[in-house]
């Protein structure tokens, strides 16, 4: 078996890797899908809004956490935020979408990472 | 371990200030590395007390976005710390800067509240100061709260009357522990005999402690040499001996156990 992955030219710790990837970016797609139907609007259509502190306040405590961590960062993927807030990178991958579903973080794919920012 | 320690109250004329400048200059005669920031944009007074108004750049100019925090700062060490290093950030007291300050929009203090965020990497991490200090504008400004989430210590000076206690406590609450911040209360201008015996003290902290539901710091008595000095002079600096000094002493130590 090891040697049929090594003939593809990859070892199996490559092709583990490829497929933790890939699970990452689909939970994340469903943790989006998860918000887009709690909220009823695309993602697209967000009105974009000021993360200001007044705004920090008025937010749910889960999510002010997160606003912070990314106004502190400037921008982050979810587990740079994760690492700091000490929650699990899936758990702030849900926060931050649920973020940029509200219009306060724009969200960048680069490679294969996806960064969170608030446009300025 | 290296701290941004911010100064707030309900009200003015607390003395945010007072301590500021005191706490400022007695850790820099205890060899630290410290720089005082004036944040209070409505009503700036540290380039009165330094008597040093002559400065290219002001902290307005770095919030917005003009120049690097290192312009801002001016180095007085050679007139203000016996051992260490002791620079100010000076807020504009012109009316036309006071002014615009009063007007900018949220866009740009969500942009402020980002760049006193990078405060801490540039100040602390790069620059190695030991503390910066935040003097700021008393209530739920956008410059005071922008402060605070900046800041690892809120430090809250409150007085003794009813409003100013009731108006602390909602703050301390709807704020401080929205922020998840580290925070303790200056209780200031207390009458001597609320604090003249350690018995009265222990009930007092006791009381105010369940007030607030943070650390009470310091009970500080009210002190007319202070209002006799008016300002003029810096406290730790001309009355090493005085029980004031002392008890800024005590502050300072007590910051660096939060």
């Amino acid at each position: 078996m090891v040697s049929a992955y090594r003939s593809l030219g990859r070892n199996p710790t490559q092709i583990l890797q490829k497929i933790k990837e890939s699970l990452d970016r689909l939970n994340e797609k469903i943790d989006v899908m998860i918000e887009i139907q709690k909220h009823g609007q695309k993602e697209s259509e967000a009105v974009p809004d000021v993360l200001d502190v007044m705004t920090l306040l008025s937010l749910p405590d889960h999510l002010r956490k997160t606003a912070v961590t990314i106004s502190r960062l400037d921008q982050a993927t979810a587990e740079e935020v994760a690492e700091q807030t000490r929650r699990a990178r899936a758990v702030e991958s849900g926060y931050l979408n649920q973020l940029v579903i509200m219009g306060y973080l724009k969200k960048e794919r680069r490679g294969r990472k996806a960064y969170f920012f608030i446009e300025k | 371990m290296r701290k941004i320690v911010a100064f707030h109250s309900y009200k003015g004329g607390t003395g945010k200030t007072l301590f500021s400048i005191n706490l400022a200059t007695t850790y820099a005669n205890r060899g630290k590395k410290v720089c005082l920031f004036d944040l209070d944009f409505r009503a700036p007074s540290l380039h009165a007390a330094f008597k040093t108004d002559g400065t290219e750049y002001w902290l307005n100019d770095y919030l917005n976005g003009i120049c690097e925090v290192e312009k801002v700062l001016v180095d007085l060490s050679q007139s203000r710390a016996r051992e260490g290093e002791f620079l100010v950030g000076l807020a504009n007291p012109s009316t036309e800067a006071i002014r615009e300050m009063s007007a900018k929009d949220r866009k740009w203090e969500m942009k402020a509240l980002g760049r006193l965020l990078s405060l801490k990497t540039a100040l602390l991490n790069d620059m190695e100061f030991d503390y910066v200090i935040l003097d700021t504008s008393p209530g739920l400004q956008y410059s005071s709260i922008n402060a605070i989430v900046s800041a690892d210590v809120a430090l809250v000076v409150t007085g003794t009357d009813a409003s100013d206690r009731e108006g602390t406590k909602r703050m301390v609450h709807e704020l401080y522990d929205l922020f998840e911040k580290k925070a303790g209360v200056l209780v200031n201008k207390m009458l001597v005999e609320m604090v003249a015996s350690e018995g009265a003290k222990r009930k007092m902290r006791k009381q105010l402690e369940t007030i607030y539901g943070l650390p009470i710091v310091e009970m500080i008595p009210c002190f007319c040499d202070i209002l006799r000095a008016g300002g003029t002079y810096i406290f730790t600096e001309e009355m090493p001996e005085h029980p004031f000094t002392k008890i800024v002493g005590r502050i300072a130590t007590k910051i660096d156990r939060f």
